[in-house]
């Protein structure tokens, strides 16, 4: 089963989606609560995919995603972001990410997104 | 006698206390225990005869005779403690003895004399006569309800 | 996950948001320049939006939505930190503060904010500059483009048709291609951008409608079509298109560049390659350079440790375990030195040790920071300050001074009264304090220090000062004292009157300090914690409010001494000495029996009389008496026992809420043999 590294610094963020991954049993190889955490934590678990913040203390999502995939191309990030984040998101497709998901979730189209990314 | 509280039913202990018999809703008792040993308190009212270590937690307990005025006898092999539960309150009565529990209907409840046995009106809820027997139904708020007496001891 | 466990966390966090929230806008308040403060507060704002939304609550969403495009603007230096902007953003956070605290109570967190949002809106439209993105975002619901709907149809002119042609002759496949997006698509731009994104993989874009600029201003409604010249057939076209998601729909189909053709034509015929059609589609993609928008990346935060969240029941249960080892620890211990067995002693002794480590550990589990109460203090200072007409600077410090979590729980309320009555009764109006020759503002310090076992917090203010005939009087004629009482007090006594039961009287409660509650209860808190409080004053200067709270409930170390038949505990930390002294070295002053200690004349406390031992018979027995000297600040008194047992950890258990206020006891503990000894506080005896 593929396995899935959540970021965000809320916990409560996290929880959802984590969630909401289980029940469709994906595994959870990780939880980051910053960027500099998802990077490090990148290359400690090489999950099959990142579920990335933005808006995130320490080392922004932008950022990390940029880190993570400078090192590694292959890298499948799916953004998590907020209604007026369109301009830092178009930054980040830019700059590798390969979807986006917008906050508040819905089950369905995290799962939507992330069944495209890894399909 | 019938097992479960049927509606209009109310689950009560009996205990004694000086030849009368009284009774108290179940929902409120917690334990009941033999007579253990009890840390004075000094200082205090003289119905509240100390504490004791009842399963780790310290349970003030008063002596229910003396809480209503009724002569004191010495404690015996029948003497016991109902411990109560209050508002997170733990709290232990002593009383002569304590071994029944019944179901009293509702309706058999009937408003109480001014005193039974020397117990004041107000802490008491009702009598039950059951075929021979009296008992004097109490009313708990009112006992655990230290505001309710002048402080005498202190 | 049930969804009252997401409840929690989101409760929990919303808090913790709300207070850095209220903590760094403090923060701009004072240093208005610093944006990256702004960035904070931004993402709190932010997360707590997001937070919301997820979980329904539309008013919260709604609220911080606003708030966040206020703090855009302030970020983005188009609105100024004032004084007014600063009112309404505190006023929304009360307003989010209202709504968690319904939410935990229970409620669905609605609130009618639309007072607030409408300040907001203020804020946003009087004062901002234009803000092209806000504005188009504004106007995708207001004025929604012409849409294509229906059959792909597209209009291209000459140029355009050049390079459909070329291409077609080139090899390439020119297609039309519409793509609707899902109806509940946000942030649709992206998704457009995504779609430009993987055609620009395979082809080469030559034309869109929308054009781009409407496409990425989100001025369409979900379709919209563009035409690409590609060398991959149709259907992989599709698959790759329908890889993005949050789209319903793609259809293609193959431009009839004849068709086309046949139309009325214009003119001018401009033989262009390929390649350049494409520059010129690049140039018409969605601009992604918006640098300037780019959310700041916020400052070094709160380093994260690494730390797990267990609930406070748990440490409760594990608490309760530990004290019930702790009773069997000093049983086994007393069966250990009873049975004299040195394999059993050794053991008995080496799991004493393990168990005062694993104490310390749990203990040290369940302190906490002081800032935990102190940190709302600052936003109530201000809004206090405010409605008095004052002006107030409320300095704290050893905010990060630790206590234990059960007496941090019950300090916030009487602290808060503390300081309201500083503030009200203490610190004067702005005029009065110019007149006597003091700065404008006065200031309140908070502070809270370690000192031994003890954590002091003191709450001093250059206010007024108490006036001493004042509370005399009052005390008079609220029957709190008697006028021979008055002789005998000390200044500090006499200010210690304020926190006696009756002498508050309703006339003088005010909205601020009074509410009902008197100083009494405010000093009861404290006490039933094991603590204090006094209060010295200087009048005219300030006055300066102490509370001494023990650093930990629970485990204490006491001399166990026996008074009669029965068996007290006295706190080590209030013990100076032990003590044996002869009979003939007691002797009478002031009908006080006292000896000479050390070259101090000490009083002696007769704890059988006090405690009205029964059958107390030994003292003739003997020609000695057995002291504990035990101290209070300065005074000193020898209490006389019967004998003395030894030291001993135990654990402080409570009386519980029946026995309340019972003279010079703070407490019981469970001995080694199950039987219960009260714990003295000595601070009573010691007059």
């Amino acid at each position: 089963m593929a396995s899935v590294l959540i970021v965000d610094d809320a916990s409560f963020m996290r929880m959802m989606i984590k969630d909401i991954l289980t029940k469709n049993e994906f595994d959870i190889a990780g939880e980051a609560a910053n960027g500099q955490e998802a990077v490090d934590m990148f290359k400690e678990l090489s999950p099959d995919l990142v579920t990335m913040d933005i808006t995130m203390p320490e080392k922004d999502g932008i950022a990390a995603l940029k880190e993570i995939q400078g090192e590694h191309p292959e890298a499948k990030v799916i953004m998590c972001s907020a209604m007026g984040q369109q301009s830092m998101v178009i930054d980040a497709i830019q700059a590798g990410a390969k979807d986006f998901i917008v906050k508040p979730f819905q089950a369905d189209r995290v799962m939507d997104a992330i069944n495209k990314v890894l399909g | 006698m019938a097992v479960e509280t049927a509606e209009g039913y109310v689950k009560v202990i009996v205990f004694q206390l000086k030849e009368e018999e009284y009774a108290i809703e179940v929902d409120h008792v917690q334990s009941i225990e033999r007579m253990q040993s009890v840390t004075r308190i000094p200082g205090v009212e003289a119905y509240i005869i100390g504490v004791m270590n009842l399963r780790g937690v310290i349970t003030p307990v008063i002596d229910l005779r003396k809480r209503f005025g009724i002569e004191s006898q010495s404690y015996d092999e029948a003497t016991r403690i109902l411990v109560l539960k209050k508002d997170n309150n733990e709290i232990g009565f002593i009383v002569d003895g304590a071994n029944d529990v019944m179901d009293i209907a509702e309706s058999r409840i009937e408003p109480t004399p001014e005193v039974v046995g020397g117990v004041a009106e107000e802490y008491l809820r009702g009598v039950v006569k059951l075929d021979d027997r009296l008992f004097t139904l109490l009313h708990i708020d009112k006992i655990l309800n230290k505001n309710e007496e002048k402080r005498s001891g202190a | 996950m049930s969804q009252s466990e997401y409840l929690e966390v989101f409760i929990d966090e919303s808090q913790e948001h709300l207070q850095t929230l209220n903590d760094n806008l403090m923060k701009l308040e004072k240093e208005p320049a610093d944006i990256s403060i702004v960035g904070e507060i931004f993402r709190s704002a932010h997360t707590l939006k997001g937070m919301g939304a997820t979980m329904g609550f539309e008013d919260l969403a709604h609220l911080t939505h606003n708030m966040e495009n206020v703090l855009d603007l302030i970020r983005n230096e188009q609105l100024e930190v004032t004084s007014h902007v600063m009112d309404v953003v505190f006023e929304s956070v009360d307003d989010l503060e209202e709504m968690v605290v319904d939410i935990s109570n229970g409620g669905d967190g609605s609130r009618d904010v639309q007072e607030a949002v409408k300040k907001l809106e203020a804020l946003q439209h009087g004062e901002k500059a234009a803000d092209p993105q806000t504005e188009a975002a504004a106007a995708v619901e207001a004025a929604p483009a012409p849409e294509n709907t229906g059959s792909v149809q597209e209009d291209y002119d000459e140029y355009e048709r050049t390079v459909l042609t070329q291409s077609k002759e080139q090899g390439y496949y020119p297609y039309k291609i519409e793509i609707v997006l899902d109806e509940q698509t946000m942030l649709k731009a992206a998704r457009v951008y995504m779609v430009f994104e993987v055609l620009e993989q395979v082809g080469d874009i030559i034309k869109s409608t929308p054009p781009a600029d409407d496409l990425e201003d989100e001025n369409f409604e979900f379709a919209f079509v563009i035409t690409v010249i590609s060398s991959v057939e149709k259907e992989e076209l599709e698959k790759r298109v329908m890889k993005v998601s949050e789209i319903a729909s793609v259809t293609i189909e193959e431009v009839d560049v004849t068709f086309q053709e046949k139309r009325p034509a214009s003119k001018t015929e401009e033989a262009s390659p390929a390649p350049a059609a494409a520059d010129q589609a690049k140039k018409k993609e969605p601009k992604s350079k918006k640098q300037d928008k780019k959310e700041e990346t916020p400052k070094k935060g709160n380093e994260l440790n690494k730390t797990i969240r267990v609930n406070i029941d748990r440490l409760d249960v594990l608490m309760n375990l530990f004290e019930e080892l702790v009773i069997d620890r000093g049983r086994l211990e007393q069966i250990s030195s009873d049975l004299d067995n040195s394999e059993l002693s050794e053991t008995v002794e080496r799991m004493s040790r393990i168990s005062g480590d694993l104490q310390e550990i749990i203990l040290n589990m369940r302190m906490m920071p002081v800032d935990q109460v102190f940190n709302r203090f600052p936003r109530m200072v201000r809004s206090l300050s405010k409605e008095l007409g004052k002006q107030v600077n409320l300095e704290i410090t050893g905010a990060e001074t630790e206590l234990d979590r059960t007496i941090i729980d019950e300090i916030g309320d009487p602290l808060v009264h503390l300081i309201r009555n500083s503030i009200d009764h203490g610190v004067e109006e702005p005029h009065v304090r110019e007149a006597a020759g003091k700065p404008a503002q006065g200031t309140v310090q908070l502070r809270a220090y370690h000192s031994g076992n003890h954590v002091f917090i003191e709450i001093e203010d250059d206010g007024a000062g108490i006036d001493q005939d004042k509370i005399i009087k009052k005390a008079l004629d609220n029957g709190v004292v008697t006028e021979d009482d008055i002789e005998k007090m000390s200044d500090q006594q006499i200010f210690g009157l304020m926190f006696s039961s009756g002498f508050s009287t309703a006339e003088e409660i005010t909205d601020i300090s009074g509410r009902g509650v008197g100083l009494d209860v405010v000093r009861s808190t404290f006490e039933t914690l094991g603590g204090s409080v006094t209060v010295d004053s200087e009048f005219g200067q300030g006055s300066l409010f102490s509370v001494q709270l023990p650093l930990t409930l629970s485990i204490i170390d006491v001399m166990l001494v026996e008074v009669g038949e029965e068996k007290y505990g006295v706190p080590l930390t209030a013990i100076v000495e032990t003590a044996i002294v002869s009979k003939e070295e007691v002797y009478s002053a002031h009908n006080q029996k006292v000896i000479d200690f050390r070259g101090n004349v000490i009083p002696l406390v007769f704890l059988n009389d006090i405690f009205q031992v029964p059958d107390h018979e030994r003292e003739a027995e003997t020609e000695y008496y057995s002291l504990v000297i035990v101290s209070k600040g300065d005074k000193i008194a020898g209490l006389v026992v019967d004998s003395l047992i030894g030291q001993h950890d135990v654990v402080l258990k409570s009386l519980g809420n029946y026995l309340t206020n019972v003279f010079a006891i703070s407490g019981a503990t469970i001995l080694g043999d199950g039987q219960v000894a009260l714990i003295l506080d000595s601070n009573a005896l010691i007059k």
